[in-house]
Parts: C-alpha cells; sequence; structure tokens
C-alpha cells in the first residue's frame, strides 16, 4: 500500500499544482457555469410567484433551490475528462509511452485527476455548501445543517466521481473507433444531463420514466449525493441507492478493464 | 535598404509571488522587473545582400527580427525599411516583406497548400499572371508539385518548410526574412532551400536576412554576418573577416586502439599552442581534441597524431558556432577587461 | 473599398469551402453532435413544459410567448457562432502561443483575418432550433407581421449578433495583455442564458447588470418583447442598435490598443 501510494501520489501532486496554475481560469469558468444556476432560480422564483400554491411537484422554493445548486454542484464534482484521450492514444499509438511505465493507465489518470479534484474541494464544495446553508439559514431563520446528511452526501459524491471516471474511461476508448468525439461528447453530456437529474428532479417525471431513471447508472452521478444531501431519503431507500452507486462503479471499472483488454490485442495485432 | 539604429526592446516581467496570498498581490499590486532582450543594436543592409543574423539562444535574434517585421515595437531606436517604418506603414509595409519562422509555420493546418496560396494571393493582390509565373518558379526551385494538394497538416518538416518558404516569396517581396529556415532538416532538404534563397537572391535582387545555428547556411549563403548575444551587437563583418580574425576551431575526433595514451602526443609542446587554442578531452577510448586550424592546419594536426599512437577511427569536424560565438565573447571580455 | 470587399469575400469563400469539405469528412461525428444538441435543446424545452403544466404564465408571459423568445435568443447566438468563432481562439492560444505573429506579417487588418479564417458550421444546430421554435410558435402568439415589422426582424438580427460579437471582441483582446483570457470570454459568453427569459423576473442588479453594463438582454428578450407586444419599439429595438453599435466601438478601440501591446511569446 505505502509503496502504491509512493508511484502514484506524485501524480496526484502534479494535477494539484496544475490546478493551482489554472486557479484562475478556473474560478472564470466556474462563475461561467454557474450563472446557470442563478437564471434557473430566478425562472423559479417566478414560477413560485406565478403560482397558487407554495409547492411545486412537493418541492418548495427553498428545496428548489437547494437542489438547484447541490445537484450542480454535484455534477461538476463528478465531471471527468482526464480519461478522454484514452482511445486517441491507442489509435495514433502515442499510449506506448504510457506502456513502458510500470504503471497502470487507470490508476495514473486516476490520480492525476484526483489532484485536481482535491483542490477543488475547497474551490467548489465548501464555498458552495457554506452558501446553501446560509441561504437556508435567512430564508428559514432557523439551522438545518444535518451532518450525517453531509456525511452520507460525502460519500456517495465520492463514489459518484469514480463511477464516472471509469464511466468516462470506458467512453474514451470509443475515439478508438470514431475519428473524432466532438460530436458523441455532446450527445454524452446532453443525455447525461438529463437522465442524471442534473436539469430536471428526476421526481418530477412520470412516475415509471423515474423509476426506471433511478436505476440507471446516471442517477449515480448526481442525484443520488444530491438526495442524501437534502436528507429526502429513509434508511432503506439510503442502503438501496448506495448500493447501486457501488453496484455501478463495479460494473464500469470491470468493462474498463475488459475493454482495456481487447485494446491491447488488437494493437499487438496491429503492430502499433 | 535597411537601416537598423539603435535599436532596443525592453520586456516588463512580471515577477511571480508564491502562494495564494502571492497571487491575490500580484493580481493587485504586480511586482515586474524590467529585462533588456535587444540592447542598442544598429547595422546596415545593402539592397540585394544575404545578411546572416547570428547569435546563441536567447540572444535576441528573434526579438530583432520581430521588430523588424513590425510584429513588436522597438521601445527605442528606428528601423528604416524600404524608407518605410515597420510599425507605422505596417499594411503597406508587410506588403513588401516575406517572412518565415522556422519553427512555426504561417501556413493554414487544414488548407491544402493550393488553397493557402489562392488564399495568399488575395490577401496580397498578386496578378494572375504574376502568380503563375511564380508559381511556376517556385515549383521548379522548391519542388512543391509532390504536395501541393495535401493539407498543410499531412506534410513533412521538409516540405513545411518548403512550402513556407514559397508562400512568403509568392508576392515578390523586396526583403525576405528567414528565421531558422534548416532547423531540423536533413541534409537533402536544407540544400534545396539554400539553392532556393540563393536562386531567388540572384534573379528578383531580394535582400534576405537569415537566422541559423547551422554555419553552413551563412558559409554557402551570405558574405557578410551580424552576430549578437545578450542583446548586443558583437561583431559585423565578412564571413572571411571573421574567420581570420577568431580563428576556426575544428574537433579531431579519435578512438585509441591498444594502450596508447594521450600524455604522449603532447600537442602543446610540440606546436606551442595557448590554453585558448587547444583543448583535449577523453572518455574511455574516445578522445576530442578541439584545435586553432589557423596555427596548425588540420594535415599537419593529423600526420603528427597517426603517427604519435595507435587509432583505430578518426575523424574531423568544424567547430559549431556556438563554439565560435563562445570564443568570440570570451574575447570581448578579456578585451574590455 | 469594394475592391478589398471583394479581396476578403473571395478569401472568405475559400475558408468556407474548406470548413465544408471538412463537414464531410466528419459527416457521422457532425450528425451525432448535431443530434446532441438537440437532445439539449429538447431537454430544455422540455423544462419549460414541466413548469408551465403547474403554472398558466411566468409573469404574464404565455408558455408560446416563452418559446418564441427562447427561440428568438437562438439566432443571433448561431450566427455570432457560424462567423465569428475564431475569437475564442485569441483568448486561448493564439496570443498565449505567439501564433499572432502571423496576422501581423499580412497587408490586412489582423480583426478580419482572424474572423475570415473560421466558419463554424456546428452552429447549424442552433439556428435549426431556433428557426423551428420561431416557426412552431408563430401563429399561437399575437404578431405583426406588417412588411414594416418583417424588415425590422431582419435588421434587428445583425445587431443582436453583434451584441454577441462585440463582448467577445473585449474579452479576447485581454489576452493582449494577459496572455490568455479565453475564460474570461467564457465566463461573460455564458451570461447570455439570462436572456432567454422575460427580464422580469430578476432581481434588479441583475436586470440593469444584462440592460445596461452586458447587455445580453437586448440579443433576445427586449427585441422579442417588441414582436410579441408591439411596445416601446425605441427602447426594445433602438436599445438593440445602441447596444451593437456601442459595443463594437469599444470592442475595436481595446483591440487596435491591445495589437500595438501584443507581445510576441517565444525566443
Amino acid at each position: 500500500m505505502r509503496r502504491f501510494l509512493r508511484i502514484y501520489l506524485p501524480f496526484s501532486k502534479a494535477g494539484m499544482q496544475e490546478m493551482m496554475a489554472y486557479r484562475f481560469n478556473f474560478i472564470f469558468h466556474l462563475i461561467g457555469e454557474m450563472l446557470s444556476c442563478f437564471v434557473m432560480y430566478f425562472v423559479w422564483l417566478a414560477v413560485f410567484e406565478s403560482s397558487d400554491s407554495s409547492t411545486f411537484m412537493g418541492f418548495s422554493m427553498v428545496d428548489m433551490t437547494v437542489y438547484l445548486f447541490i445537484s450542480f454542484m454535484a455534477s461538476f464534482l463528478t465531471y471527468s475528462d482526464g480519461a478522454i484521450n484514452i482511445g486517441e492514444e491507442i489509435r495514433d499509438g502515442s499510449i506506448v509511452m504510457r506502456m513502458i511505465k510500470p504503471v497502470n493507465f487507470d490508476m495514473y489518470l486516476l490520480f492525476h485527476e484526483l489532484g485536481s479534484r482535491f483542490v477543488s474541494i475547497f474551490i467548489v464544495l465548501v464555498p458552495m455548501s457554506v452558501g446553501v446553508e446560509l441561504y437556508k439559514f435567512f430564508v428559514t431563520g432557523s439551522v438545518m445543517f444535518s451532518l450525517p446528511n453531509f456525511a452520507l452526501f460525502s460519500v456517495s459524491i465520492i463514489i459518484a466521481y469514480l463511477v464516472s471516471f471509469y464511466f468516462n474511461v470506458c467512453y474514451g476508448f470509443l475515439a478508438f473507433f470514431l475519428k473524432n468525439l466532438w460530436g458523441s461528447s455532446v450527445l454524452k453530456d446532453a443525455i447525461i444531463s438529463f437522465l442524471s437529474g442534473a436539469k430536471i428532479p428526476l421526481a418530477f417525471m412520470p412516475p415509471a420514466l423515474a423509476a426506471v431513471l433511478t436505476v440507471l447508472p446516471f442517477a449515480s452521478l448526481s442525484y443520488t449525493p444530491v438526495m442524501l444531501y437534502m436528507g429526502i431519503y429513509d434508511a432503506p431507500q439510503i442502503i438501496w441507492s448506495l448500493s447501486l452507486q457501488l453496484f455501478w462503479l463495479v460494473f464500469f471499472w470491470g468493462l474498463s478493464k475488459l475493454i482495456w483488454r481487447l485494446a491491447m490485442k488488437r494493437l499487438c495485432v496491429q503492430g502499433g | 535598404m535597411i537601416y537598423v539604429e539603435n535599436i532596443r526592446k525592453e520586456f516588463k516581467k512580471t515577477i511571480k509571488q508564491p502562494g495564494l496570498l502571492g497571487s491575490v498581490k500580484s493580481l493587485f499590486n504586480p511586482k515586474t522587473e524590467k529585462v533588456v532582450a535587444v540592447d542598442d543594436i544598429s547595422f546596415h543592409v545593402p539592397k540585394g545582400e544575404i545578411l546572416g543574423f547570428i547569435g546563441p539562444n536567447g540572444a535576441g535574434k528573434s526579438t530583432v527580427i520581430k521588430m523588424l517585421t513590425g510584429i513588436l515595437t522597438p521601445s527605442a531606436g528606428l528601423c528604416t525599411i524600404n524608407g518605410k517604418n515597420p510599425q507605422k506603414n505596417r499594411k503597406s509595409y508587410v506588403k513588401e516583406i516575406g517572412v518565415v519562422f522556422g519553427q512555426r509555420t504561417q501556413l493554414w493546418w487544414d488548407l491544402p497548400l493550393c488553397e493557402t496560396y489562392a488564399v495568399l494571393k488575395e490577401i496580397y493582390e498578386v496578378e494572375d499572371s504574376a502568380y503563375k509565373r511564380k508559381m511556376d518558379l517556385l515549383n521548379e526551385v522548391l519542388d512543391l508539385q509532390d504536395f501541393i494538394k495535401s493539407p498543410v497538416r499531412t506534410l513533412s518538416l521538409g516540405q513545411r518548410m518548403r512550402a513556407d518558404i514559397a508562400a512568403s516569396l509568392l508576392h515578390s517581396p523586396k526583403v525576405l526574412f528567414l528565421d531558422e529556415p534548416t532547423i531540423g532538416l536533413d541534409v537533402v532538404v536544407k540544400d534545396n532551400i539554400r539553392r532556393a534563397i540563393a536562386k531567388i537572391n540572384e534573379e528578383e535582387q531580394t535582400t534576405v536576412i537569415l537566422t541559423t545555428h547551422d554555419l553552413s547556411d551563412i558559409e554557402l549563403l551570405s558574405k557578410r554576418i551580424v552576430m549578437i548575444d545578450k542583446g548586443k551587437n558583437v561583431f559585423d563583418g565578412t564571413v572571411d573577416e571573421l574567420k581570420k580574425n577568431y580563428g576556426q576551431m575544428r574537433e579531431l575526433h579519435f578512438e585509441l586502439a591498444g594502450d596508447s595514451s594521450l600524455e604522449s602526443l603532447a600537442y602543446k609542446e610540440k606546436f606551442g599552442f595557448s590554453d585558448d587554442d587547444i583543448n583535449i578531452k577523453r572518455e574511455g577510448v574516445k578522445a576530442t581534441v578541439r584545435f586553432n586550424s589557423d596555427i596548425v592546419p588540420v594535415g599537419d594536426m593529423l600526420s603528427y597524431t597517426l603517427s604519435g599512437v595507435h587509432i583505430s577511427d578518426i575523424s574531423v569536424k568544424d567547430a559549431d558556432i556556438e563554439e565560435i560565438i563562445r570564443r568570440l565573447y570570451k574575447k570581448e571580455v578579456s578585451a574590455d577587461a | 473599398m469594394l475592391k478589398k470587399i471583394k479581396r476578403i469575400s473571395k478569401m472568405h469563400r475559400i475558408f468556407i469551402a474548406q470548413d465544408l469539405k471538412k463537414l464531410m469528412e466528419y459527416k457521422v461525428d457532425f450528425l451525432t453532435g448535431m443530434f446532441g444538441f438537440m437532445v439539449y435543446q429538447t431537454i430544455n424545452l422540455l423544462f419549460l413544459w414541466i413548469i408551465f403544466s403547474g403554472i398558466p404564465a411566468l409573469h404574464g408571459w404565455s408558455y408560446d410567448e416563452i418559446i418564441f423568445i427562447y427561440g428568438f435568443s437562438l439566432l443571433p447566438k448561431a450566427i455570432d457562432h457560424l462567423f465569428f468563432d475564431n475569437l475564442w481562439s485569441v483568448g486561448y492560444w493564439l496570443v498565449a502561443k505567439g501564433d499572432f505573429d502571423k496576422y501581423l506579417t499580412k497587408p490586412l487588418n489582423p480583426f478580419f483575418t482572424v474572423l475570415v479564417e473560421k466558419f463554424c458550421v456546428d452552429a447549424a444546430g442552433e439556428f435549426i432550433v431556433g428557426i423551428a421554435l420561431i416557426a412552431v410558435t408563430i401563429g399561437k402568439v399575437s404578431i405583426q407581421w406588417s412588411v414594416m415589422n418583417v424588415l425590422l426582424f431582419i435588421l434587428i438580427l445583425p445587431c443582436a449578433t453583434l451584441i454577441y460579437t462585440g463582448i467577445k471582441t473585449i474579452t479576447a483582446s485581454i489576452a493582449f495583455w494577459t496572455k490568455r483570457s479565453g475564460h474570461i470570454t467564457h465566463a461573460f459568453y455564458l451570461m447570455n442564458d439570462f436572456a432567454k427569459y422575460p427580464t422580469s423576473i430578476y432581481n434588479d442588479v441583475i436586470r440593469n447588470v444584462i440592460t445596461y453594463i452586458i447587455p445580453f438582454a437586448f440579443t433576445a428578450f427586449y427585441p422579442a418583447s417588441y414582436f410579441l407586444t408591439g411596445e416601446n419599439p425605441l427602447f426594445n429595438l433602438g436599445g438593440t442598435v445602441i447596444a451593437a453599435a456601442v459595443l463594437m466601438t469599444i470592442g475595436m478601440l481595446i483591440w487596435n490598443k491591445g495589437v500595438k501591446s501584443y507581445e510576441s511569446a517565444g525566443s
């Protein structure tokens, strides 16, 4: 284990340093992306003003705001593109540069990205959750922060990130077959933003559809952590959703290993 | 043709302060230091001359070229080319010059080469007939026809450089700036490019300013060189003058056979070299002797070495330009002191 | 002058032809991307549909009117994306890597050369969805399609487009001093999201910012609301023209000043 960390931690450190070097770019990027949350916030505010009831499909304005910002934060934290070039590298042969080193390709990419994620905990997670809690305090007048919920959220978001990472490793392999990933990336991001509930809470969808979507891996990416943060689930639901997340993690991890093996075989046949 | 008078270029460099606090500080109150890249350089090039502009890495060559081509504005001093100031009349000025940066292409990455030339024809307003004549000539001297239909990104380095040079000549510029046009190329392509430059220079009386690290570019093309180091002018004269003034260093490489020892050769005592004129290095059986061939001809050195020790392999090389510059700079310093 | 326009348009045609050729080469990729974009827009519409299933109108605007404004907002965005996409490259790498040199050694205005170089076919997605949304809602909202209004509609689009281009020019020019500014352009550009909804839903601060400071509201909501209500043409349309003129003027001033203080990279 110590040897393992000795090998891979320097990659995390490098990832952290890159992130620090580009922190202003990152913050501007974050601000830009967050603007759509504010647009949505005002749209919802207008919806609640235009409506007679104080809840919308079971969500109050406070719930809605918390959902908006926490699900934005969850999608942002679990976003992973560290493996996006893997298929490209296999195709043009530059993957051999990774293979001549005695490190696992996925561990290398993972630890490198973890470094930058670690920095984003301070730039994204802390300020945003403090902001959301302050908002709740000012609107409702009482402190509602729940440590157990936050702990569950943290566990869930870590699993969600790993699911996202291995899902994107599998996706990255696609470039091995496709000439260009621009188009499919647009499609992938659109589908994920819908299926993961990042855009519209899954609870707003027709019950049958919602039931299917909660089981699909995409809900594990942002919907599950957000539900845990908001403390909406009861104990059996918590256990069920966390196990489901773990299941998808194992699934995509296994799938990525399988594709890697097949791709390597193909690489040998081609003679790289 | 080209008059450069006391030009100087200073850059402001922000000093990065460590840590998060430091970067916040530098956001509001950046600390800067002044870096002088080019310090008071003057020279003059008559029409039709090929000038070799040399100096070690970081000497300020590219900065000078960028000021002459109107990309950068000098902090002080004046340059006048074709009677124009590159910064003041930029658009009309650049119509009369061609520029090639060896490290970086000016061509459009995705465009097939012929389309690139069609765009350049529009940019420089070249007449149809002149364009056709020019393309024929360039085709002949640079062998473009094999890859004229390929997108630039698919060209090899040698092809790309030929394409870049052709692109810079399409509009028959009066002055051509070539910044390391032979960098990273093989001998055949280098030769091809040198012949093309020589031919264009001869046929159209194009004035050429050429920077390079390859001394043979200079030897084959230009009679005159300007050498700078650390932003200062250190030499301005002909190639012959340079050789005469600063001696020509050669390198003797050989492998010792059997139990021969270098010490038995005692070059210094035999030929009376000064410390500056000879340098002997040895690694295992391999030996390198760098010496001034003005003091002892190469032939004498060879026969003396061969007669003194058993040798399994031997070769003679020109010392590279960096070596001459280093020696030149050293002499400058000692002359000043 | 005329000759100059002819020259530039001839160059432009070569680049457009090239980008179309590339499009053919990556057909599948392009179609997938287009499809992805439409999925994305459909989700946004689904979101609006879900909202309106609970309320009759949003601050007095009906579902169809909101969709019309939404569709309108995509048009200037698409036109800017189609023709002026290369401004992003200035802030992201052209200046930082010193590649901007090549524009300065050409006898053309560097600004035009940068713009002409790229024709971004990807914009088709925004354009198609925008046109489709307007076409679908046009019969259901009360618009007086007089000759005058049709003309105004056609004339206001380029102005709305130049608001985008102006903001991109200003933020891209910052790179001449800071080397990179793509992320700044990104943050400002994404403010266009605010333009898709009636400004009355925002608080005073945001409303004033998107009206007077970063006037994205003039790219969609204000002009669209004129066509929907026929009210305040002087503010709703005139504001768009003034915003475009002011932003482009500031943009060109900063750009020209920036080009002068450009410090090429490398040795």
